[in-house]
């Protein structure tokens, strides 16, 4: 019995020490990648970033062992034309949500190494400018409505 | 005698004047008769603007042109397949528009057009489409024919990369594409609603909805 206390006192010491460490770093929700359509060489992924410090951060490089090349873009509409821009990284101010979503900011998945199904989990590596990286896991999805309601 | 010749061309330049600024004033009357209100998203031209003969060919390799436009409300959207985000999106929403709409809207029709001549072709787009609806047209063809299209729509797109290199300047001039992969084409965000006689007539500006889509449309049909 004894025993087990110490033990659930040490996880519970180590979690508080876990969650100070995290109180500056990136949170990062409801990842998903969408599938292509067939012969689309291209996908995107997209998800939620979550900044609680009072630092600004940045996505600064998104890998993934599943794609040759993985870019962070902007989708704009400016003056009535689309266009995609390439960022050298997605800022990410204090206290700030930033959504990438359909239409808007997205990641741009180059040349699946095995084409991404519904059902399958695409693992991406994500690079901060604090120099923190992030696993996250983000299932592959069809695109059920052109709104960004996912959930 | 000076004097009076003087007052002669000063005369003449003035009603010269005259003459220039109302003819300036009718010929804007006159020429630009078209007005254009937006309600909910959708721009509507009054009166309708014909569509000029151009010659496509769809996901079947047969002619897709403006005999294909007739008789048929048609949703137009151009995009390309090499587009991960904007373009299924939008081809989503289309997909729910013509979900809401269902057995209702019997005489509308779908279509795709791909700006990316280079990378989409007939089996390209047979085989993209019908993840969206199988009954959507796919249509592309040479940059001089789909710029003839897009021109009269007063659309536009733009073939180039986003970066490190220089984008092509005009409208619808294609640059040598660095490579098969890395280029990006920069194209209108709008869907264009063409009427039963292949008149452009009316825009929806985006961010699309497809509910705002058909509404739009039955709010034409309706008078």
């Amino acid at each position: 019995m004894a025993h087990h206390m110490r033990f659930a006192v040490a996880v519970m010491l180590m979690m508080t020490s876990l969650l100070a460490l995290a109180d500056n770093a990136i949170l990062v929700r409801d990842a998903w990648v969408r599938e292509a359509p067939p012969g689309a060489p291209v996908l995107a992924a997209y998800f939620t970033l979550e900044n609680p410090g009072s630092k600004a951060d940045k996505l600064v490089a998104v890998r993934s062992a599943d794609f040759a090349k993985i870019e962070i873009h902007a989708t704009e509409i400016r003056a009535g034309v689309a266009r995609m821009i390439a960022l050298d990284a997605l800022p990410i101010p204090p206290h700030a949500v930033v959504k990438l979503a359909p239409g808007g900011h997205h990641l741009m998945l180059h040349r699946p190494r095995r084409p991404p199904a519904v059902g399958m989990t695409i693992k991406l590596e994500l690079r901060f400018s604090s120099g923190a990286n992030l696993t996250v896991a983000a299932p592959v999805r069809r695109a059920e409505t052109g709104a960004a309601h996912h959930h | 005698m000076a004097s009076r010749k003087a007052l002669i061309s000063v005369t003449l330049v003035a009603a010269l004047g005259i003459i220039l600024v109302l003819g300036y004033l009718a010929g804007r009357t006159f020429r630009d008769p078209a007005r254009a209100t937006t309600v909910a998203g959708m721009t509507v031209l009054e009166p309708a603007s014909p569509l000029p003969e151009f010659r496509l060919h769809d996901q079947n390799n047969q002619v897709f042109d403006r005999a294909r436009l007739q008789g048929k409300w048609s949703y137009v959207f151009f995009g390309y397949t090499h587009c991960p985000d904007i373009c299924p999106t939008t081809l989503v929403v289309l997909r729910d528009a013509q979900k809401i709409a269902g057995g209702r809207e019997q005489g509308v029709q779908y279509i795709f057009v791909s700006v990316d001549p280079d990378r989409d072709n007939a089996a390209t787009l047979k085989n993209y489409l019908p993840y969206f609806h199988p009954e959507f047209i796919g249509a592309t063809g040479s940059q001089g024919e789909l710029m003839r299209l897009t021109r009269a729509l007063g659309a536009y797109y733009e073939t180039g990369k986003t970066r490190g290199g220089s984008p092509a300047t005009a409208p619808g001039v294609a640059l040598p594409p660095p490579s098969l992969e890395s280029y990006e084409v920069h194209h209108s965000a709008a869907i264009f609603l063409i009427d039963p006689e292949a008149r452009l007539r009316a825009l929806f500006a985006g961010p699309h909805d497809a509910a705002r889509l058909v509404q739009g449309l039955q709010r034409l049909k309706g008078g």
